[in-house]
């Protein structure tokens, strides 16, 4: 990872304590800093309140070229978030030929709560859940409360 | 004629009288009481009625079955043996043999399929699979040398369809295969043979989209895929092996002549460079666009477009509103004085950060406006500034990478006239940009220089 990478990643953590989003506790570690640990408040307007969500965001050594990989540590009930052990998440900016250098980490957090609130299930990771929260609302939030209940406690 | 072996079961009893007849007249009598003369035509054509020998057989018709009820006249039915050619052959005292045959041809192959399951795979997809199970007890192959005819005449029927298909020089008779397949196995172990088929095939079902070029079509179901199977369960691979029902015969185990193989190899949609069905061709353009994962971004900028790009100090006004500024790309503050480079969009970066994206994506980190267009003005101009008889310097074909931007006035029989001076038109060409033509005169363009040389070559050669 070149010097300008870690410097801008030292910049954008500095950005963050700054001006952290609501909600939200970053975790860092000077000697790993591609790596951050973001424990996330389950928006309270969205069924996942209550719920507290453990992120992690890895920077590619190509970074800010290349946008950082998402993923959540907590298992959630969400179209955008893949069901399985990665959660990883990849719509948006964090698509590869979406994303541009002049994105900042923070913008990639506020696009993670907002997904929270509202989820995006055209561009879904989990087309059964996507259906699910197009078609029967009710049951997804019933199933957002019970895996977060189960996972997110 | 008359005959006096007897056998001792129908020797006349002392007791009994004997029979005369007549052969003209076909009168009886009996002898003890008119002799051997015929009493009636005085005739000496006659003959003893014996039990084994009666002359009357042949009159029985004429004469009808007379009165005479004496039990020691034969019937037919008790007809001794060895008289009779045909004594054995009772039509109605015992099964019919041919049923007989049958119901033991029946008895050693015992062939059942089942599990035949239709699954929809997709929209206009299906798969169909299915397994034969059969069994053959080898006791059946042992006493019914020809074994399993039935399996034999499919077999056979099999074969004629087949032939098509089968390469010259392969035994096409069915009786052949009849008897590699019933043939009696070494290892017999007592054990029913069962072999098994799981045949499996798939078929779509989708119209045909007449508007466009349609791949190719996979057959919907390979007709040889399915027979060889059939003889792979059926014991006997349309190749010929000598193997038998005791072979677990799995298809792709088994060896096929040429043609079955190359369809055996089709099927599974991974063969080389071509697809057969629209599962394998999804899979590899996904394969393709995960390859290339970025392959909605435009490709990388030239490096001559790069270093092309206009550099200037940042002025207060470039500062904006708030009068402080930074890299966006590397989040370091900008201050008055400090080259930057600029887009033609008019965003500005460092030079390192933005020609490293521009490196590997032809857009503006910002806007994602292309600067492609500034590289074809820098073609342009290295092209105007050098090429001397450039006609196609605002040609954006003669840009593209292979291309050689060769316009004259060529014929088909000999395209190579290339104009040899430049015609005044393109000196006031309205697509060179002539404020940058001057400004990239003194840079030297690679791919102008080649052109240039092509096209001195091209006309010094056909022109002679």
């Amino acid at each position: 990872m070149s010097a300008g990478a870690k410097k801008r990643i030292m910049r954008e953590y500095g950005e963050c304590m700054a001006d952290t989003p609501p909600g939200m506790k970053i975790n860092f570690d000077e000697r790993n800093m591609t790596k951050w640990e973001v424990l996330l408040d389950g928006p309270d307007q969205s069924p996942y309140a209550g719920g507290h969500f453990k992120l992690e965001i890895n920077f590619p050594n190509e970074y800010p070229f290349k946008p950082p990989v998402v993923s959540f540590k907590t298992k959630i009930y969400h179209p955008n978030v893949s069901n399985d052990d990665k959660g990883s998440m990849c719509l948006g900016l964090l698509r590869a030929d979406e994303w541009k250098p002049p994105n900042k980490v923070v913008a990639v957090l506020r696009l993670i709560q907002t997904l929270m609130i509202e989820p995006n299930p055209d561009d879904a990771i989990e087309p059964s859940i996507a259906n699910e929260y197009k078609e029967n609302r009710k049951e997804f939030e019933k199933n957002v409360k019970d895996w977060v209940k189960r996972y997110a406690k | 004629m008359a005959s006096t072996g007897q056998q001792p079961s129908t020797a006349p009893s002392a007791g009994r009288r004997e029979m005369m007849y007549c052969h003209e007249c076909h009168d009886e009598w009996y002898r003890d009481e008119h002799g051997i003369i015929c009493p009636e035509c005085d005739s000496e054509f006659t003959e003893i009625i014996e039990d084994g020998n009666d002359p009357r057989d042949n009159a029985m018709h004429d004469m009808g079955h007379d009165s005479d009820s004496d039990e020691s006249i034969p019937s037919l039915e008790e007809a001794p043996p060895n008289s009779h050619p045909l004594h054995n052959h009772n039509p109605w005292a015992d099964d019919d043999p041919e049923d007989s045959d049958i119901s033991q041809m029946r008895r050693p192959g015992a062939q059942e399929i089942n599990q035949i399951r239709f699954e929809p795979v997709g929209p206009g997809r299906f798969h169909v699979s299915a397994t034969i199970h059969r069994t053959i007890s080898p006791a059946a192959l042992g006493q019914n040398g020809n074994g399993p005819n039935t399996v034999g005449g499919f077999t056979s029927f099999l074969t004629n369809i087949l032939q098509g298909a089968r390469p010259a020089g392969q035994p096409q008779n069915p009786a052949g295969e009849g008897q590699a397949n019933a043939g009696p196995r070494p290892s017999q172990d007592g054990q029913p043979h069962v072999s098994r088929f799981p045949y499996t095939a798939s078929a779509r079902l989708r119209p045909r989209d007449s508007n466009n070029p349609e791949p190719r079509l996979e057959p919907v179901d390979d007709l040889h895929n399915v027979i060889s199977g059939l003889f792979a369960a059926f014991g006997e691979p349309p190749g010929g092996r000598p193997g038998g029902p005791d072979h677990n015969n799995d298809f792709d185990g088994m060896p096929m002549n040429p043609l079955l193989g190359f369809f055996a190899a089709m099927s599974g949609g991974q063969h080389g460079d071509f697809v057969y069905s629209q599962e394998a061709l999804d899979r590899i353009i996904s394969q393709l666009m995960e390859q290339t994962a970025t392959s909605n971004a435009p490709g990388p900028a030239s490096q001559e477009a790069i270093d092309a790009l206009p550099k200037r100090k940042v002025t207060e006004e470039m500062l904006g509103a708030e009068g402080r500024a930074e890299c966006s790309i590397c989040m370091d503050e900008v201050n008055i004085g400090e080259e930057v480079t600029v887009l033609p969009c008019k965003h500005w970066f460092h030079h390192p950060c933005v020609s490293a994206w521009l490196n590997e994506h032809d857009t503006c980190p910002h806007c994602r406006k292309g600067i492609t267009k500034h590289d074809e003005n820098a073609g342009n101009t290295a092209a105007g500034g050098t090429a001397s008889s450039s006609t196609s310097a605002a040609d954006p074909v003669a840009n593209m990478p292979g291309a050689f931007g060769v316009t004259g006035e060529g014929t088909p029989s000999n395209p190579y006239i290339v104009p040899g001076t430049v015609p005044p038109s393109v000196a006031t060409d309205p697509n060179t940009n002539t404020a940058q033509s001057q400004e990239g005169a003194t840079e030297s363009s690679s791919g102008g220089g080649i052109t240039e040389r092509l096209r001195r070559g091209w006309s010094s050669g056909p022109r002679g």
